[in-house]
Order: structure tokens, then C-alpha cells, then sequence
């Protein structure tokens, strides 16, 4: 079921990249039939992803260290790439303005293309992770991050389609909305995120801050878009500065999700047990 | 400002600089770029890892300033008490004029029509319409106030009013969470114990290295390190029970993310190790002559024949390639009334390479025990934090998810005997929300004339 599941996600990597390149000529031809191609291909993607995961979850049971999915990076870019997809085909929904897609859906990819890099194997969990806050901390996270990357999508699309140019178009008016619609997505789930994790914290390590890299940087990430929603209230700041804004913010969220672990040392560093 | 214009005093200006947005934007992303800085430089280390990487200088500089540890340090601090009074006073300078929009008396509110965007034409009289567009608009929007204005009548209903404090609720979660901080700052603790398996104390070390007395005591009873098929470690399990008064008051199991807690003090399940309490070992006398004998942790033992030894450091097994593998101890040896000297112990019958001194040491059996090393924790400001992070998340959705949208609806008779219905509406976030909610109305306006027909 293990090998299953990866095989899964070795066929939904490949295909999230066709989907992407759908995505693009849509977006460079102008045409609705790439369009529909890139929407089926991408909902295709979401339930085999979804599958795969729910397959992983179930072999680890049958090995006997059940635990859900979200134990290590390559769970975590896996579910990553699930829950980008998942915020954006409900942006699709909503404007069917398939151009975000462009945008969107090559941060799924990427994000799969590198945790295929990665041992697979599914391990049993290390004393500290084992907390029913995994879960909650790990989806809110997760999820907010994802609000993030789609509203960088739109950010890199405002700026990569000349929208500075005439920010009164609607085209222009409407983005600019769903790039703070989806940063306030991030921000509360991001929030929710840090207090599941300071709740879990507290109980695993005896306190609820501890100026832990991670947590560190997952506040900046935080001030960086509280700074970002206040920046509505002042003039001049709609449009391309908070295009340029949500690029910056997401960089922030990378640098939390992978530079932390890579550059800085911590107690969220889970491949070195004490 | 023009020159010619007159200076606000001081005070007025400063008010005027915390009230706001621009200060609240500026200081967030200071503080962003500040705990960047924190990130980078390491923070709360030894004072001598700051000398061998800035130099003697560098690390006063660093002392004085704080950069050791600065999200402690009083500059930090001010600037998060910046952040509170410029969040305070911004709220404060906001919370006048949201009063003052909600105390508008809907009367009011009804006979000040917003500019229509939409207008539709039912059958009938407006007499005749009234009361079922009056139901209507209750019913989709809320409590209903009139106008007259000689034939015209205007209908008035709002909604999501009270989502303008969600603004409010953030900021004083914001409050909430920072007065947490200082509660548990000022009157709670943190420290930590070693306790070895069968040990009992009362007395934890803080974490500035002070000693503390905890009032009770506390005895592990027995520590256990689970492992899975693979090796991994699955549970590091501390079996405690708290002393009051001498007397056993309760017991608890002690794991990593389970701590327990008595008299409002928790313990957590931190770290573990072995503690060594004798080593029987082989004396080797400076004539070449073995001699059993018990050595003692910390401890100096006579030697026969002369001089004294005690155990420095035990370990339990140690891999060096392969060439050895088994336990290792350092013991300081003293003969009369010389200079102590270090050796280096293996385990007896092991053919070790060694700088051949005075005296030789094999090890035999050591006595050790686990101890357990518990993190300690008094916050009596902790619930703060939980109320607040609550106040946030609610705060948010109020903030993000609800607006104040009024509606107004004129009705007017056409001269055939119809009715003119013009829409105008407004909210203070929101728009497609508020789209919907009109286009719904007028949606169900003609929609209701066809059955009435």
C-alpha cells in the first residue's frame, strides 16, 4: 500500500507538471479548450493526491505506527502540494480566471519534484510528535501556507500581466481583491497555526514561546502580513505594491518552511534527536 | 502642513503619530526585521562562543546592547510597548467614530438615502407593496424603519453592525496576549532537575542558575525508554510521585507531551541518562600489583598501599572504531600530597594502547542508575495567552467575515397605478458580499410580484 501510494505520487508529480504547462498555454493562446484540459487534468491530480495520502495513512496503520501523514518534510511537501491545489481550484471555482493556474500550480509541482527527492519510507514517530496537535497544527499551517503561495500566484500574475499598467481595470481591481482575500485566508490560518503550536509547545517542551527559530520566523511571517493588511488602510498601497508585498511575504514563508530547517538549528529540527 | 498654518502643540502631534496606521505598519515590520536579526546571530549562548566569534570586544559590545539575547532586552521591549500604546490609542481615536456610526438612530438613517444604484417596477399601489417589501426586507436584512416624504416611502434595515469590534477584539487580543507575556515573566519561573531512578528532591535549579525550593518533593520511581522495531526511541516514561509534608500525595506518569502537574507546578519529560553510582574496578599499584576496589562517583576512595581515586565521568558504552567498545571512565588519582592526575579507564581484559602512567585502572562492573532530567515550569500568566489567542481567532472572523451592510428601499407610485422600487446600499467592507445580498433582494422583489400577479 506504501509502494502504491508513492507510486501515486511519482505519476501525480509529472502530471501536475503537464498540468502547469496546460495551465501556461492557456494563458499564452488564449484558448478555453487548454483551459478545460488544465482544470480536468488538475482535478485528476487533487484526487489521486488525496488518495495517495489517505493510502499512506492507512499503510502506516497496518505497519503498526499509525500515525497521520505530516511526520516529516516529505509528508509535509506532499501535503503542500495538496492543499495548493486545493485553495486554488477554489479560486477556480469562483472567477474561473484559469491564468492563476499559470501561476498556482507550478508551486505544487515544485513542491512534489523536491520531496521526491527524499526517502519515502514511512517511519514510526519520534516521542516529541506524538501529541494530538499534530494534526490540527500541521492542517492549519499547512493550509495557511498554501493561502500564501496562491496569493504570491496572484501577486507574480498582477505583475507578470502589465495590471500596473491600468490598476482601475477591473481585471486589476478583481485581482488585487483576491490577493488580500487569500492573504487573510493565510493570516488566520497561519495564526491558528502558531497557537495550535504554541498550545502543543507548551505541553511537549513546558512553554509556549521559546524564540525557537521556527517560531521565530513563523512570526515574522506573521508581522510581515499584519504589516500587509495594514498597508490597505493607508493610500497608494493597493495594486502593485501589494502584488510585490504578497511576493515578499511568501519568500518569508518559504525561508519558515525550508531555510529554517536547512541554515538555522532548532528544536524543529527532527532529523537530530537528542 | 503650510508654514502659515499654526503648529499643533506636542502633545496633540504625538497623539496623532500613535493613532496611526503608518506607526503600526512601521513598527510591525521593524519588529519583523528585528527578530530576523535574532535569527542570525546566535542568541543565548556561553559567553565564550560571542569572544571566539567577535573577539573580546565584540561580545561586550554585543553584552551591552543586548544582541545576546534581545528579544529580552529593554530596546525590545520598548518597541513591543510602542506597538501596545500605538495599538491602544489608534483603537481608542477609532472607537469614538464606530460608536458613533452604530448610535445613528435608524429614523435618521432612513430619511438619509443613499444615491439608488437599481430600480424596478412592481404592480400595484405602494399602499398595497408595503408591507410585503417590509417583510421582505426583515426578513433578509433585519429590523425595518420608515420615512415618509409625501409620497415616497423609504424603507431602512441594517446588519452585521456589531462586526465593526472585531477590529477592537484583535487589538485587545493583541493586549491580552503581551499582559500574558509579563504575568508569567515577573511571577512564574522556569527550571529544570535531574532525578536518579530511586532519588527524591525538593529543589529544582532556575533557569538564571539559581537554586529553588518547590515547597514539596518529588521522587522518580522508575524511568523507562521505549523503543520500536527499528531502534528509534517510541516513549521516554518518568513514573513520579509528589511528597507533601514527607507524605505521598499523588503519582504520575511522566511523557513527552503529557506533563503533570501539582500545586500549579508542571513538570515535563525532558531529557534522560545514565548516572553512575560505583564502579568496582582492578587497581594496578605503581609495583605492578592488582588490587579490587570500589570507586565512588564524585568521591574520593583510598587506594591500598597508599593515595586516593574517584570517578570524574562514566559512560556506559562507548564505540571508538573498531577498536574498542564498552564502558570508559575518567578518574583522578592522588598520590600524598601531590598534583591530582587524570586517567582514562577501559574495561579489564581489553589490550588498549596506552601512555603507560603511575598507576593503571580496569574497570569491572559499575552500579549505575537512570535519572530522568524534568523541565519545571510555574506561569501563572499562561491562560492569558489561551484567552487571548481565542479574543484573535474570533476577532479575525468578525474583522474579516462580517460587515455593517445597510439597505434602503424607496417606493413610489409610477401614476399607473405601480410602484417605483429603488435600491441603494452600502457596507463598510465587502462589496460582492453585499452585491449578493441586493441582487438577492431584487431577485426575490420580482419574484414575489409574479405569484402575487
Amino acid at each position: 500500500m506504501e509502494a502504491i501510494s508513492n507510486q501515486i505520487i511519482l505519476g501525480v508529480t509529472f502530471a501536475l507538471l503537464a498540468t502547469s504547462v496546460l495551465y501556461l498555454c492557456t494563458w499564452a493562446f488564449k484558448s478555453q479548450a487548454f483551459g478545460w484540459a488544465a482544470s480536468i487534468l488538475n482535478w485528476v491530480c487533487f484526487g489521486a493526491l488525496t488518495a495517495a495520502i489517505i493510502l499512506r495513512w492507512v499503510a502506516s496503520h497496518q505497519m503498526g505506527i499509525g500515525h497521520a501523514p505530516f511526520s516529516n518534510l516529505f509528508e509535509s511537501l506532499v501535503f503542500f502540494a495538496w492543499t495548493i491545489a486545493l485553495i486554488y481550484l477554489i479560486i477556480e471555482m469562483a472567477t474561473w480566471i484559469r491564468t492563476i493556474g499559470a501561476f498556482a500550480v507550478p508551486l505544487a509541482f515544485l513542491a512534489m519534484l523536491y520531496a521526491l527527492t527524499l526517502d519515502p519510507s514511512i517511519k514510526p514517530l519520534l516521542p516529541a510528535l506524538k501529541s494530538n496537535w499534530l494534526i490540527a497544527h500541521v492542517i492549519t499551517c499547512f493550509l495557511g501556507y498554501a493561502g500564501f503561495g496562491v496569493s504570491a500566484a496572484l501577486g507574480a500574475m498582477y505583475l507578470a500581466t502589465g495590471q500596473a499598467k491600468d490598476p482601475a481595470s477591473p481585471r486589476a481591481l478583481l485581482l488585487d481583491n483576491l490577493i488580500y482575500q487569500t492573504v487573510v485566508v493565510g493570516f488566520i490560518l497561519l495564526t491558528a497555526g502558531i497557537v495550535t503550536g504554541s498550545i502543543w509547545a507548551n505541553s511537549a517542551w513546558g512553554t509556549y514561546w521559546s524564540w525557537d527559530p521556527k517560531e521565530t520566523w513563523s512570526l515574522i511571517t506573521w508581522l510581515v502580513y499584519a504589516s500587509l493588511l495594514h498597508s490597505r488602510f493607508m493610500r497608494g498601497w493597493q495594486g502593485k505594491r501589494i502584488a510585490m508585498f504578497s511576493l515578499v511575504g511568501f519568500a518569508c514563508v518559504l525561508f519558515t518552511y525550508f531555510g529554517v530547517n536547512l541554515l538555522l538549528s532548532g528544536l524543529h529540527s527532527y532529523a537530530t534527536g537528542k | 502642513m503650510s508654514a502659515d498654518q499654526p503648529r499643533k502643540p506636542i502633545l496633540e502631534r504625538a497623539w496623532d503619530l500613535f493613532a496611526s496606521v503608518k506607526l503600526s505598519f512601521f513598527l510591525l515590520l521593524l519588529l519583523a526585521v528585528i527578530s530576523i536579526a535574532g535569527t542570525l546571530i546566535p542568541q543565548k549562548e556561553p559567553a565564550s562562543v560571542y569572544v571566539r566569534a567577535y573577539g573580546e570586544a565584540g561580545w561586550r559590545l554585543f553584552n551591552a546592547l543586548g544582541l545576546d539575547d534581545m528579544y529580552h532586552a529593554p530596546w525590545f521591549v520598548l518597541i513591543l510597548a510602542l506597538l501596545a500604546a500605538n495599538l491602544v490609542i489608534c483603537s481608542l481615536n477609532r472607537l469614538s467614530l464606530t460608536l458613533r456610526i452604530l448610535g445613528k438612530d435608524p429614523a435618521d438613517e432612513a430619511a438619509a438615502m443613499r444615491k439608488p444604484k437599481q430600480s424596478l417596477t412592481l404592480a400595484g399601489s405602494p399602499e398595497a407593496n408595503l408591507p410585503r417589501v417590509k417583510k421582505l426586507l426583515a426578513s433578509l436584512v433585519g429590523k425595518v424603519s420608515t420615512a415618509q416624504d409625501e409620497e415616497r416611502t423609504t424603507l431602512f434595515a441594517q446588519r452585521g453592525g456589531w462586526s465593526r469590534f472585531g477590529v477592537y477584539l484583535v487589538h485587545t487580543s493583541v493586549l491580552v496576549i503581551m499582559a500574558g507575556g509579563l504575568v508569567g515573566n515577573f511571577w512564574g519561573y522556569a527550571g529544570h532537575v535531574n532525578i536518579v531512578q530511586g532519588q527524591t528532591i525538593s529543589q529544582i535549579v532556575l533557569d538564571n542558575g539559581q537554586p529553588k525550593d518547590l515547597g514539596f518533593a518529588l521522587r522518580l520511581d522508575k524511568f523507562t525508554v521505549s523503543f520500536y522495531k527499528n531502534g528509534m526511541p517510541s516513549e521516554y516514561r518518568s513514573e513520579v510521585t509528589f511528597l507533601d509534608q514527607g507524605k505521598p500525595v499523588k503519582t504520575a506518569s511522566l511523557i513527552v507531551n503529557d506533563p503533570a502537574e501539582y500545586r500549579s507546578i508542571d513538570f515535563y519529560q525532558a531529557s534522560y541518562g545514565t548516572s553512575v553510582k560505583e564502579v568496582l574496578a582492578n587497581y594496578i599499584d605503581p609495583q605492578g600489583k592488582s588490587h579490587q576496589v570500589t570507586l565512588l562517583n564524585q568521591q574520593w576512595s583510598p587506594l591500598p598501599g597508599g593515595g586516593q581515586a574517584g570517578i570524574m565521568a562514566f559512560r556506559e558504552k562507548v564505540q571508538m572504531g573498531s577498536m574498542y567498545s564498552g564502558p570508559i571512565a575518567r578518574i583522578l588519582y592522588q598520590k600524598g600530597q601531590e598534583q591530582p592526575q587524570q586517567l582514562t579507564a577501559f574495561a579489564a581484559g581489553t589490550k588498549i594502547p596506552m601512555k603507560s602512567g603511575p598507576v593503571r585502572f580496569e574497570l569491572i562492573e559499575a552500579k549505575a542508575a537512570p535519572y530522568s532530567g524534568l523541565q519545571v515550569k510555574y506561569d501563572p500568566g499562561v491562560w492569558l495567552i489561551w484567552a487571548g489567542c481565542t479574543l484573535m481567532v474570533l476577532g479575525f472572523f468578525m474583522a474579516f467575515y462580517f460587515s455593517h451592510r445597510k439597505l434602503w428601499l424607496r417606493l413610489s407610485p409610477t401614476g399607473q397605478g405601480r410602484t417605483r422600487v429603488e435600491l441603494a446600499a452600502s457596507t463598510n467592507k465587502n462589496r460582492h458580499s453585499l452585491a449578493r445580498l441586493t441582487a438577492r433582494l431584487a431577485e426575490q422583489l420580482s419574484a414575489d410580484q409574479k405569484t402575487g400577479e
